[in-house]
């Protein structure tokens, strides 16, 4: 008897079905996309700086949607990884004079170690607890290597200057655009691979992947990994946009506030999928942006957020990712009830927003 | 008896004071289907969670094709050619049907995360095999017409047949199945036992079998190990154990009275 006799018997045929066209519900999420990414300029050189935090929001939260939405690990530390990667690109270009495109691979490769040292600990540890040790991680990383003088330029920091051609606000817009689109794309191409369907088998259920032959352990570690990559290459495109990167942004509690608010942003995104980064960094970063000068908007930011985080778990664990879906699905079931009602949330937002400008 | 393909030899699992297994001993030949017959509570599902490894024994030794794999992890057994199932399905409940068979092809791939980020070729020739084998499950299990559904939406029968399709994916030399036709209808349980023994027959996979539907265990087994307070208490043909006094006193009886008591 031939040990997989049903194997032998049916020549695998392959089906084509990895390139395909796009749907007509992509076609119009791309639509929403292009009309996203055009918003700033209307609003100048503001707008664009607004639109480059944003970007470097999605970036970041690109890390916490490989480590927390797909791999299931609840890591306080992304602004941290964020931290290396601004204090790397620093040094490299203010003391070496390196050029800023040798100093990103640089940022991006100096999370490594702590993300090994990290994703060590974390593959033994749960939920809660591997939050918290992520959050004294976080915390040890302000007490050393951001108290650090030679990495961290002391209190003055480092000045850095953004390469040409992109030292216009329009122009690192549309570069941070093209970077985060790359990278959105990346992590989108990872969720339907082997490793990112281990990685979402071992967030739902451990021993089930286990049983099926995944290494729990290298899954575990390989997403902190990437989470970190992402977290530096975040952080040396955030250190051009500073211009001044100092130390202080990076160490307790407002390191763990940003990281927390990132979770935050990609749970109101959606939190397992890439472009749920992007939609939750634009929804959060430009109102954040845009009211810093509402004095009573900003006192409640924390609040609001923590009130969308809450509200999102409970009734849309999908976040806006979700609230599209089932938008376009209700567009195409009841065309103008759909509009309407997507015309209705559009204007309640911006009426909202006109409102905390009046009123500010 | 051919050389055995499983050799389990004297594990001993102790909880506290209380021995899970004691000097339990069984032997696994090449496509053959072994049952295991016992009341709850007598050690069986313990016994494989010992062999899959994903409990440590006290002591004992368990080889796979004359391999000691005592030291190997859970995954690793998998690629020795041991698979289990679980008594309770669970599946990957946030993964579609198909996505859930993805998942069980991880093994047969080796792309990394770079050429899927990057969709290099090493990753479309994975995803091509992967769905090609994920696809010829769906049809193995009839399940084309729910590929796109979440388990949730299935009956709990069909999710058994889906954790077996996974399973099944592995290419496993023993496959160990926990009670496989627990809480699922009686026009499934029927369905089952013709497709075991087809799998066994088609794949030449061994199988062992905890079930406490006795027609289905006693039809379907080639032997039978019966268990009671963690110790092997008898070991023979399906007919043979029907007859074995211990095994009556301990396991039948009860079981008869429970029905009557339920």
């Amino acid at each position: 008897m031939t040990e997989h006799a049903v194997e032998v018997a049916q020549p695998l045929e392959l089906p084509a079905v990895v390139r395909r066209r796009l749907t007509s519900a992509e076609l119009a999420g791309l639509a929403g996309l292009g009309a996203i990414a055009l918003l700033p300029i209307p609003f100048g050189s503001f707008g664009f700086f607004v639109g480059q935090y944003a970007l470097i929001y999605a970036i970041l939260g690109l890390s916490v949607v490989v480590v927390t939405g797909y791999a299931g690990l609840v890591s306080l530390m992304t602004y941290s990884f964020a931290g290396i990667g601004a204090m790397v690109t620093g040094v490299a270009m203010a003391s070496w004079g390196w050029p800023f495109w040798l100093a990103l691979p640089l940022a991006a490769a100096a999370t490594i170690p702590v993300s090994i040292i990290v994703g060590v600990t974390a593959v033994r540890l749960k939920g809660l607890y591997l939050a918290i040790a992520t959050l004294t991680f976080a915390d040890a990383l302000g007490e050393t290597f951001f108290k650090y003088g030679r990495v961290t330029g002391g209190q003055s920091g480092w000045i850095v200057h953004r390469p040409s051609p992109f030292r216009s606000d329009a122009s690192y817009y549309v570069l941070l655009l093209a970077v985060a689109m790359a990278l959105v794309w990346m992590v989108t191409g990872l969720r339907s691979s082997r490793v990112g369907r281990a990685m979402l088998a071992v967030r739902t259920n451990e021993r089930e992947a286990q049983a099926l032959g995944i290494n729990v352990y290298k899954t575990k570690l390989t997403a902190f990994l990437i989470s970190g990559v992402l977290g530096g290459i975040g952080g040396a495109f955030l250190a051009l946009l500073l211009t001044s990167v100092t130390r202080s942004a990076f160490q307790s509690p407002l390191v763990e506030a940003t990281s927390i608010l990132l979770v935050t942003v990609v749970v109101v995104g959606g939190i397992d999928r890439a472009l749920g980064a992007f939609l939750g960094a634009v929804a959060l970063v430009v109102q954040q942006q845009v009211f810093q000068g509402a004095r009573f908007f900003f006192a409640y930011f924390g609040i609001y957020s923590a009130a969308l985080l809450v509200l999102f778990l409970l009734y849309r664990p999908g976040g806006l990712m979700q609230v599209a879906r089932l938008q376009w699905r209700l567009i195409r079931a009841r065309p103008r009830v759909g509009i309407a009602a997507a015309a209705a949330i559009i204007g309640l937002n911006v009426g909202l927003a006109w409102l905390f400008v009046r009123l500010s | 008896m051919s050389a055995p393909l499983l050799e389990v030899r004297d594990l001993i699992v102790r909880f506290g004071g209380i021995t899970a297994l004691d000097h339990v001993s069984i032997d696994v030949a090449p496509g053959e289907i072994v049952g295991l017959l016992g009341p709850n509570g007598a050690g069986k599902t313990t016994l494989f969670n010992v062999i899959s490894g994903f409990q440590k024994p006290d002591e004992g030794r368990i080889t796979l094709r004359g391999r000691d794999i005592q030291h190997l992890l859970p995954y690793e057994r998998v690629a020795a050619g041991l698979s289990r199932t679980f008594q309770h399905v669970r599946l990957f409940a946030n993964l579609t049907v198909r996505e859930n068979l993805l998942v069980a092809q991880h093994r047969h791939l080796s792309s990394g995360s770079l050429s899927a980020m990057l969709r290099l070729r090493a990753w479309r020739r994975d995803e091509e095999e992967a769905l090609a084998r994920a696809e010829r499950m769906l049809d193995l299990i009839d399940l084309r017409a729910w590929e796109a559904a979440y388990p949730q939406a299935l009956s709990y029968g069909t999710t058994r047949f889906l954790e077996l399709a996974s399973v099944l994916s592995l290419n496993p030399k023993v496959l160990l199945l926990d009670e496989p036709a627990s809480g699922i209808q009686q026009k499934e349980v029927e369905a089952l036992g013709p497709m075991l023994r087809r799998i066994r027959d088609d794949t030449g996979c061994s199988i062992v079998l905890i079930e406490h539907d006795m027609s289905l265990l006693l039809s379907l087994s080639d032997r039978v190990y019966a268990l009671d307070f963690g110790r092997v208490i008898a070991e023979g043909s399906p007919a043979e154990i029907t007859q074995d006094p211990q095994v009556l006193s301990s396991y039948l009886g009860r079981t008869r009275r429970a029905h009557a008591s339920a």
